[in-house]
């Protein structure tokens, strides 16, 4: 039987570091997102246009990616790699890892979003005299991005929830310092209350500003 | 006969009218006591090689449970679990070296002090830290929402060595930390010291943290009185009887820490 009486005042008082902390995770979680779009984009190029170890590269990392766990993943880039004697920073494995993992499955809904494309619209820049590098970026990638938009946002979800395993290797965002705090007074269920209520926000926000950014850039 | 009628009638009544039952009577009645044990703290909780449950702690549940003649059931948890087990009624007491603040004691309940540990060090063999003073310019890593990491956090403000510290998940993260290089030096309780350096090649014994002792109690439901004085009488049993001194040296080792407080009644 569940017996336990709620006293929201010692979360209340450090609310501010609360805060402060889902700043860092939404750091995070963008930083990671910038590099992953980066990445993706290059490994779907890479496995739809070109034929061996490249290839090969952008398969093994889409898959190791997308059918393993992201704390397995993280957990390789903090003990994995230093067991081989590179000790990384919290900050820098949770962006790696999260990076790591954006991009294998930002690669698959991009090559989603070139398949989508018609072969039409490539012969007709080559036809306009463009070069290959004219071709993508002028014509392929937007229209790329404007099919892909809504799985990126998603993606965008899935990096700011994800990165509450950042506490798993010692970093210190919106999960860990809730554990800091929760454990100091033993307040668990309304820290995380209150965690989960920062979290829906963040997430809110973030649904938010890329309908907005939609309805700017995507305008007919 | 009339009395007889009635005195009859009002021992039916009282035996069939239900008088509000606490953890004590559940335990009895149930025939089971379901302990919430941390068993990621060697050699206090932890899988033996059959892995099953083993250490001081199990051991004490047991005692507990022999008590209260039933059944012991043991329950793994985490150091972030100890509360809402108990919040939740998933298990009747906690034993996990849970060091009785009084800003926890607000929250759950707590026994009088069942055992004692010392923070101290566990050190990379590659770095050179032989007092407490030599962990200035040191990568310190401890164990999230510990009693050291709280205590060396206001030391790393003192120092302004703040960005200095790591924290993970649990001791084992810790140890790990500290044994590739990641850290300097880990903060551990005194008897997770031993059979960690014995454990890893490349860690060795570090120096004892200059705080207080960390004392550390059973704990229950902050409102069931009774079965916290239960359990009260139950810590006092356990040294009276000699098996504190024969678990604490079968587990620890010698130097037996006294549970007494000097200048303070019970």
């Amino acid at each position: 039987m569940f017996e336990y009486n709620f006293h929201w005042r010692p979360v209340l008082k450090s609310l501010p570091d609360l805060l402060q902390a889902g700043l860092l995770t939404l750091e995070v979680a963008v930083i990671s997102m910038l590099i992953g779009i980066t990445i993706g984009l290059c490994l779907a190029l890479m496995r739809m246009k070109l034929n061996g170890p490249l290839k090969w590269f952008a398969v093994s990392w889409i898959e190791v990616a997308r059918n393993t766990p992201v704390l397995f993943q993280l957990f390789f880039f903090g003990f994995g790699l230093g067991a081989a004697g590179i000790n990384l920073p919290p900050y820098v494995i949770i962006v790696t890892g999260l990076s790591f993992n954006c991009a294998g499955y930002l690669a698959e809904n991009f090559r989603g979003g070139f398949q989508a494309v018609p072969d039409t619209q490539m012969n007709a820049a080559r036809c306009l005299g463009m070069n290959g590098w004219q071709t993508y970026t002028r014509i392929i990638i937007p229209q790329v991005f404007r099919i892909v938009y809504h799985p990126i946002t998603n993606q965008m979800v899935w990096a700011v929830l994800m990165s509450s395993l950042g506490m798993m290797i010692g970093f210190r965002e919106l999960s860990g310092e809730t554990q800091f705090f929760a454990s100091r007074t033993f307040r668990i269920f309304e820290y995380f209350a209150v965690t989960a209520v920062i979290y829906y926000v963040i997430v809110k926000l973030i649904l938010g500003l890329s309908r907005l950014l939609s309805a700017r850039l995507f305008r007919y | 006969m009339k009395k007889t009628i009635t005195c009859l009638l009002s021992a039916a009544l009282l035996a069939t009218t239900p008088v509000k039952a606490d953890t004590l009577d559940n335990v009895v009645d149930r025939g089971e006591l379901r302990c919430g044990v941390v068993l990621d703290f060697p050699p206090i909780g932890y899988r033996d090689a059959s892995n099953n449950p083993a250490g001081f702690d199990v051991d004490y549940c047991k005692d507990l449970a022999k008590a209260l003649e039933v059944e012991a059931k043991i329950i793994p948890v985490t150091w972030s679990e100890r509360l809402p087990i108990i919040a939740t009624g998933r298990a009747d007491v906690v034993f996990g070296a849970t060091s009785d603040s009084l800003a926890r004691a607000r929250t759950v309940g707590f026994s009088i002090p069942y055992a004692i540990y010392f923070a101290q060090g566990v050190v990379n063999t590659d770095v050179e830290i032989n007092s407490f003073e030599d962990m200035r310019g040191k990568r310190v890593a401890a164990a999230l929402g510990t009693v050291p990491e709280q205590e060396w956090l206001k030391i790393a403000k003192e120092w302004g060595e703040e960005d200095l510290y790591q924290s993970y998940q649990s001791e084992n993260e810790v140890f790990l930390a500290v044994s590739q290089g990641k850290a300097d030096i880990g903060i551990t309780t005194n008897t997770a010291v031993k059979p960690i350096t014995g454990q890893f090649k490349t860690l060795k014994e570090g120096p004892r943290m200059p705080w207080t002792a960390d004392y550390t109690s059973i704990v229950g439901k902050r409102m069931d009185v009774t079965w916290l004085n239960y359990l009260n009488l139950f810590v006092t049993h356990q040294v009276r009887s000699g098996r504190y001194d024969e678990l604490w040296g079968k587990y620890v080792g010698d130097n037996v820490p006294e549970l007494r407080i000097p200048g303070v009644m019970y």
